[in-house]
């Protein structure tokens, strides 16, 4: 009985994990084969011997993009974090009249689809002339992730004691040194998968990236990406090395961060 | 800890900026609806609400609204049921789960566009992966146009979807299952109950927090639903698979029909204000209790 019973259970995680891994495994593979070797269309099969100029065609089409990436996400996500947990400190710890409806009013905005504020963007960025710039993504994304860590923020540093606070304030520490002595290094878990979850966002990021950038010297990776498939349409290997390019980031952060990563993806949904 | 009302301000005015901001140009946007507004620079022409009446009678903006409500009914259900269960049985299978987890989850790392740039090759009717695999194992007579046929390719958008989700679902189930009390689940099993009784009358009540979480997440994304839609199919084969958020984005962008792009994006606001405010409503309560 009992074996039966694990045998069930680990059969259906097998079938599951089994069709969850099959993508991943055939991106992966195929993204090493030759031309040739793809087109025998025998997807389960290795490739016979690593096809690694296969991610130099990929890169070369995408090294711009990547580098983009970096350039925006970075700053866009310390910016955001910094920004957003200077104010989710004090929603969180120094409950005033109006916290709830600020964290209300940050919460609808959090939430809300981005096509809502498209055309808006598109037209403030070409005032301050930062269409189709680095500075323009930047400023997007630090407008659009910042109540987002806010809120996420907040609900870590609510799981601080109270008594840390009232500890700090006998020693006459008052809000400011709080926050950067005291909070920042005692809130790290919460910095960290707030910082993890809002870079994977960015770097994921397509709508903004595509309407607030054109041509491939601004353009982050995504687009690029989705770009690829035009350009080599059917060439199923070179696009998987680029599908694969992209996703590096991610993956590493998921690979050996995953239990910030995971912490962050909860904590995004303001679960609490 | 004292403060003055400086320290609010210092606190919470880039915040507060930020957020009125945001939804200062929600509002712009609601303006812009009403104007005839077409090309790239700004032009007003107050028309009241004619943008609605040509969007009411434009066919591609139903066929939009229908498949986004398709979304909901057939992305929702069995990614939340199918998370649900992966998390019951990782409870269950004890030291397995270090193993799957990150299997089923790490698809929530990767971007739409790679999912779709993946999929829309897993599903290519020619010399997809999904074909190629059912000529190997000898069923070839189930071949399917897939991504290339108008009545199957919004489904097969919504499969990489479930592909995509289903470990975010898992996540939080999980975490619900943990939540609840180890006595009543022990104090069930010396009754004798077994796993699928425990799943039914103890798990499925007791996870409803989670459930609400991910039921609104999944609508939310449904309605937003746009690198899928153009990486995988761009809203073809005809436009079988177009969405609002897609037609917003042409009708804006490509055809700088500005006025009536800024109408479907306050249609996409009202039903995402559905789905927010009693969200957003309901994380406060419990947050800022």
């Amino acid at each position: 009985m009992k074996g039966l019973r694990r045998l069930i259970l680990y059969s259906i995680l097998g079938v599951v994990a089994l069709a969850w891994l099959l993508p991943m495994y055939v991106m992966l593979s195929t993204s090493l084969k030759t031309p040739r070797e793809v087109a025998l269309g025998q997807y389960l099969t290795p490739p016979s011997s690593p096809e690694l100029s296969n991610y130099l065609v990929a890169f070369e089409v995408l090294k711009q993009g990547l580098l983009n990436s970096v350039v925006v996400a970075v700053p866009a996500t310390v910016l955001a974090v910094l920004l957003g947990s200077w104010a989710g400190f004090f929603l969180a710890m120094l409950k005033f009249r109006h916290s709830q409806t600020v964290f209300f009013l940050a919460s609808v905005a959090t939430f809300l689809p981005y096509q809502i504020i498209l055309i808006p963007f598109t037209q403030f960025m070409a005032a301050l002339n930062l269409f189709n710039t680095q500075w323009g993504l930047i400023l997007a994304y630090l407008i659009l992730n910042t109540p987002m860590a806010a809120l996420i923020t907040s609900t870590f540093f609510q799981m601080i004691p109270a008594e840390l606070q009232e500890a700090a304030a006998l020693d006459g520490c008052g809000p400011v040194t709080f926050f950067w002595r005291i909070l920042l290094p005692v809130a790290q878990l919460g910095i960290v998968s707030t910082t993890i979850l809002i870079f994977t966002m960015i770097w994921n990021e397509f709508l903004i990236a595509i309407t607030l950038t054109q041509g491939p010297y601004t353009q982050m990776a995504t687009p690029v990406l989705a770009g690829l498939k035009g350009n080599y349409a059917q060439l199923w290997h070179i696009q998987m090395a680029g599908a694969l390019l992209t996703s590096i980031p991610p993956l590493i952060i998921f690979i050996f961060l995953g239990r910030y990563f995971i912490a962050g993806l909860m904590a995004g949904t303001l679960k609490g | 800890m004292r403060y003055s009302k400086a320290h609010v301000l210092l606190f919470l005015s880039p915040l507060g900026l930020i957020v009125v901001f945001m939804y200062a140009m929600m509002a712009w946007t609601t303006y812009v609806s009403l104007n005839d507004w077409v090309g790239m620079a700004p032009a007003w022409s107050f028309t009241g609400l004619s943008n609605y009446a040509t969007l009411f009678r434009m066919e591609r903006f139903w066929i939009g609204l229908e498949n986004n409500l398709l979304w909901m009914v057939i992305f929702i259900p069995p990614t939340a049921v199918l998370g649900l269960v992966l998390a019951y049985v990782l409870e269950l299978s004890g030291r397995a789960e270090a193993l799957f987890r990150p299997i089923f989850l790490y698809p929530m790392a990767l971007s739409f566009v790679v999912t779709g740039t993946l999929w829309a090759w897993m599903y290519d009717p020619g010399s997809g992966v999904i074909n190629s695999l059912l000529e190997a194992v000898g069923l070839k007579a189930l071949s399917q146009p897939w991504i290339a046929s108008p009545s199957q390719a919004l489904y097969c958008m919504i499969g990489a979807a479930i592909w995509q989700y289903t470990g975010f679902a898992m996540t939080l189930y999980l975490a619900a299952i943990r939540d609840i009390s180890r006595e009543i689940i022990e104090a069930s099993r010396v009754d004798g109950a077994s796993d699928l009784q425990v799943f039914y009358y103890i798990v499925i009540p007791n996870v409803r927090h989670a459930t609400m979480i991910v039921v609104a997440m999944l609508t939310l994304f449904s309605l937003k639903v746009f690198d899928l839609v153009w990486v995988m199919t761009m809203g073809g084969p005809g436009n079988s698979t177009e969405v609002l958020s897609y037609f917003m984005f042409v009708a804006t962008f490509r055809q700088q029909l500005v006025g009536l792009g800024a109408a479907i994006s306050v249609i996409i606001l009202i039903l995402a204000i559905a789905v927010v405010l009693p969200y957003a409503s309901w994380s406060m309560k419990r947050l800022q209790a």
